[in-house]
């Protein structure tokens, strides 16, 4: 017996999805979506879930992560109910819900907590450069162990016990019974899905924007190699410099077309701008242009006289870091990527 | 017998003789009996075929003429028309239909359409040689109609009664115009109040000489036929003595303490037995419950100048050429214990809500609780699979509705749970349908096999359903208030006026009309209507719309003060007819009765009698008669006979 609760869509709203009160159940949204399947049949389900507020059936419902947004639906849509920003409203509403911590959710919610949490960081980090005496090469050292030290915290107090949350959501407390060997099994879906995003490419006419996204992913993680790992700032080595060069340059220029898509809203699923969605793509960029301009500014030895290049290069990196990475858009990466893992541990249940 | 006869055999650009061989059609009937002419044409109702006919029968001195071409439902009137111009009665026409019913049906055949086309044909030229020239007979007619029921289809068709010349007598049962419409409060897609558009329709009546309007008047018999009916009116009066002191009356009103459930409010108030139906209910005079009221001696002495309990029931006799039925409906009572009705508390109808709405300010109370969460079950006594009512109501769905939103716009955060099994807010209305679940109002869908189940539960309100439209899985809402939306029915009486008037009633009890797409408005009774919500469900649009219809046709009828009607009637032979009665039995418009036939002023004989202004030439008692006395002109036995062996005759 299913208990309803109309105060859930109100409180969706603040995710995102504003118009799906306005929808009467036809199903086109579904007949239209190519990658809805008949053990996943959304997203009119889903829609009808989030109206009635039956919002323990969407926390075990990966089908929010199943949707890549080609916005089809919402083309299609008789009553402009938007059900492509419904999944992707899920989707924040899913980050929120499997946050243990509860500030992906507040972040999400409330524009002033976003803006206090950027503000704290911001302060901290401008903190940290007084009390190094606002010596550059002391800063830049900090800031390359503070890459390394944030990515293995972040990793290990939020994102690891996040996808516990979502396993025990999702595959635990369905009481999914999964053979042991299809763990091992799936990890191939796993990888596969995680750096191709293959089957974005079911969506139509979507070859050039899953090559963007394609570029972007490889271009952060090679961004990232070369930043922590082959310290690019501090590195004499040519093809290091040129390779952090590279990477910098792809995200930048990518993350500019995605920005400029969201000013000009010519596309559906461009229509619809959650603030989350707008600082994940500024912080991506500012991020790679920033450090772009530092290595400019190295390799044309300004850098020790503008300082305050690094320290906003610096603060957008603290923000991305313990922001954006654990509470906000970044997780898509890893929760996707998850729960086609965990579709087919389901599959191989049956 | 005619015996110069022309036909014509018509091309009709090639609908006809791209089949039909149509040389070879008038080459066989040219040689019939009393033709003197016959011409193939290519389209005979051209203007210019017209000409050539009118010239034929004049040159030639034709006394009858056939036309073989289309259906005569489309061209009879035409051909006749172009008899009577010539000279010839119009009577001596007759129409061969060799297009529908020969070239249309038979592309595949040609040769056997043409020999079908020829026996058509000849048929009619046999026919023809005994037609009878006939002339339309006229009846009087009184330019007066007598509307049943005034709520806002009789009044709105009294008005454009009044307005094109007719005088209208325009009868109430209850005491206080307006019917169902007054009670609805808040209407959809205008927003005003029933009230007020009653209030509007009375004010133009008031206005009008020509229309006698009487409230609290029953109809009590009804004779004559049309353009001559007698009707017989009882009016019931209000205990109330006319032109008395208002204020005096008031104080007896306050002072009354006989009380009783007032069913303007659908039983959710109580009213005095001294009472109006609504504050500014029209006419404004109040009326008494005589049977309840039970005043003192004392009382009655103190408002002796204002109460009178000893008026009597008048009786009113006129004279009415039409009569207009616009009973109206009852809402569909629901039965004791249907989805909870009168067994779980708070379950109430959507009339009752309507009412409730109207009676509540601020917040919306039912029985001293606070409304925050309203279940609609919809089609409760409409498209039901088990019981009589098998119609959709129409209005329902967009009035729940409506009645949704304003229960959102007038009360702060009112939530409705809508339990449908389609939703039919049809045209316009759909934008209601929008509005509302965009509010966040939330539909649900339930088959009608599986109905919601209402019931209190732990001293708890519970419906519990299947949602068809959430994989058919159980739900459970506990709502403050169950609305059942319930449907129309006829007016509780309507069955006794329609045994008054004989005007037929379907399987669902609503009335009649002749022809549902082409005669909406009319009855098989000559000269009897019927428009608005006694013929079936109708939004008030649409009931306007009938009435308006009824109101045009009824007029149209009557206003030259005669009746013009056809002449192919049935005729009696008096020497034959030895009266038997089985011609009057078998007759569907009671129009034969017995009548005394003395031709010498001898003592003569009983025979049959026909009603020329009830008789439809239907032909029903030709054959039942023993002796052979009735004929119906135009298709008497030898005319029939005639045809007969035309149509056998090898070719």
């Amino acid at each position: 017996m299913l208990k309803i609760n109309p105060d859930f869509a109100v409180k969706l709203k603040k995710y995102g999805a504003v118009d799906i009160n306005a929808c009467y159940n036809c199903g086109n949204c579904t007949a239209i979506c190519p990658l809805s399947e008949e053990d996943h049949s959304f997203p009119r389900r889903m829609l009808r879930a989030s109206v009635l507020g039956l919002d323990t059936r969407i926390e075990a419902s990966l089908d929010p992560w199943l949707c890549y947004y080609c916005g089809e639906c919402s083309e299609t849509c008789p009553r402009e109910a938007n059900p492509g920003e419904l999944m992707m409203t899920l989707r924040r509403w899913l980050t929120a819900k499997y946050d243990w911590t509860g500030l992906s959710g507040l972040l999400y919610s409330s524009i002033p907590a976003l803006i206090i949490g950027f503000v704290l960081v911001a302060i901290a980090i401008i903190g940290i450069g007084f009390a190094k005496h606002f010596n550059i090469e002391a800063i830049m050292d900090f800031g390359h162990h503070f890459e390394l030290i944030a990515i293995i915290s972040v990793f290990s107090l939020i994102l690891v016990p996040n996808i516990i949350r979502m396993f025990w959501f999702t595959i635990l407390k369905e009481k999914t019974k999964v053979p042991l060997i299809s763990y091992i099994k799936g990890t191939w879906d796993f990888l596969l899905h995680m750096f191709t995003q293959k089957n974005s490419l079911k969506c139509e006419n979507n070859i050039f924007r899953w090559l963007e996204h394609l570029v972007i992913v490889f271009g952060y993680l090679l961004l990232l190699f070369t930043t922590v790992f082959l310290n690019w700032f501090s590195t004499e080595n040519t093809f290091i410099i040129w390779l952090g060069y590279i990477a910098g340059g792809m995200i930048f220029v990518f993350t500019f077309d995605f920005i400029l898509s969201r000013i000009r809203k010519s596309k559906e699923i461009n229509k619809f701008s959650h603030p989350s969605d707008w600082l994940f793509v500024i912080w991506l960029f500012l991020m790679a242009f920033t450090a772009f301009l530092v290595r400019v500014f190295i390799d044309t030895d300004l850098l020790s006289n503008n300082l305050w290049l690094y320290m906003v290069h610096l603060i957008v990196i603290a923000q991305w870091a313990l922001l954006i990475v654990p509470f906000g858009k970044w997780t898509h990466f890893l929760y996707r990527s998850f729960a086609m893992y965990f579709k087919k541990l389901e599959e191989d249940s049956k | 017998m005619k015996e110069k006869i022309g036909v014509y055999v018509c091309h009709c650009g090639g609908n006809i003789s791209d089949y039909v061989d149509v040389e070879k059609v008038r080459d066989v009937v040219e040689k019939e009996e009393g033709v003197v002419l016959s011409k193939t044409t290519m389209f005979a109702c051209a203007d210019s075929a017209q000409k050539e006919i009118i010239n034929d029968i004049k040159e030639n001195d034709l006394n009858a003429i056939v036309v073989a071409s289309c259906s005569p439902k489309l061209h009879l009137s035409t051909f006749r028309n172009v008899a009577e111009r010539a000279g010839l009665n119009p009577y001596h026409y007759v129409q061969a239909n060799i297009r529908e019913q020969c070239s249309w049906a038979h592309t595949d055949k040609p040769k056997e359409a043409t020999e079908k086309a020829i026996r058509i044909v000849r048929a009619s030229v046999r026919r023809v040689r005994y037609s009878e020239a006939l002339k339309p007979f006229t009846i009087p007619a009184a330019n007066i109609a007598l509307i049943i029921g005034a709520g806002v289809a009789g009044m709105r068709s009294a008005i454009s009664l009044a307005d094109m010349g007719t005088h209208v007598y325009l009868i109430e049962k209850s005491h206080f115009v307006g019917g169902r419409v007054a009670q609805m409060g808040e209407l959809f897609s205008t927003n005003e109040k029933g009230e007020e558009v009653i209030s509007k329709l009375y004010d133009e009546i008031k206005k009008r000489d020509k229309i006698k309007l009487f409230t609290g008047a029953e109809l009590g018999s009804v004779s004559g036929s049309v353009g001559d009916y007698k009707a017989q009116i009882k009016i019931h009066p209000r205990y109330i003595v006319p032109d008395c002191d208002m204020d005096k009356l008031k104080e007896a009103i306050s002072e009354c303490k006989t009380e009783m459930p007032d069913e303007y409010n659908f039983g959710l108030t109580q009213k005095k037995a001294i009472y109006k139906a609504y504050e500014n209910c029209k006419p404004e005079m109040p009326a008494i419950e005589k049977d309840a009221f039970n005043p003192d001696q004392k009382f009655l002495e103190k408002y002796k100048d204002c109460i009178d309990l000893e008026q009597k029931t008048e009786t009113l006799n006129i004279n009415t050429g039409t009569v207009i039925l616009s009973t109206g409906f009852d809402p569909y009572e629901p039965e004791d214990g249907e989805y909870g009705y009168k067994k779980a508390e708070n379950v109430i109808t959507l009339q009752q809500l309507k009412r409730l709405i109207e009676l509540s300010n601020g917040k919306l109370e039912y029985n001293n609780r606070e409304i925050k969460n309203i279940v609609y079950v919809y089609c409760v006594g409409s498209r039901q699979k088990e019981g009589e009512n098998k119609y959709c109501s129409r209005y329902c769905c967009t009035a729940a509705i409506h009645a949704a939103l304003l229960c959102r716009k007038k009360f702060d955060s009112v939530k409705g749970f809508h339990l449908y099994r389609d939703m039919r807010t049809y045209g316009k209305y759909e934008l209601l349908f929008d509005e509302v679940s965009r509010q966040g109002d939330i539909f649900f869908r339930f088959n009608e096999d599986e109905s919601p189940v209402v019931e209190t539960a732990n001293g708890k309100l519970q419906v519990k359903f299947r949602d068809i439209l959430t994989n058919n899985e159980e739900i459970a809402i506990e709502p403050d208030l169950v609305v059942l939306v319930t449907g129309m029915v006829p007016r509780k009486d309507s069955g006794t006026v329609a045994g008054i008037l004989k005007t037929p009633v379907g399987t669902d009890k609503f009335f009649n009309e002749v022809h549902p797409k082409l005669r909406p408005v009319e009855t098989v009774i000559d000269g009897m209507y019927i428009c608005g919500t006694c013929q079936g469900p109708k939004n008030i649009t649409e009931s306007i719309t009938s009435s308006l219809s009824a109101a045009a046709k009824s007029n149209s009828l009557i206003n030259k003060g005669e009746i013009e009607l056809e002449p192919t009637i049935i005729r009696i032979d008096p020497e034959a007819c030895e009266w038997c009665d089985k011609c009057a039995e078998i007759c569907p418009f009671d129009s034969i009765t017995k009548t005394e036939y003395s031709p010498d002023g001898q003592k003569g004989k009983t025979i049959a009698f026909v009603n020329e202004s009830t008789c439809k030439g239907c032909g029903m008692c030709a054959p039942v008669c023993p002796t052979d006395a009735i004929d119906i002109i135009g298709y008497t036995n030898n005319e029939i006979e005639s045809m007969i062996d035309g149509l056998i005759k090898e070719v």
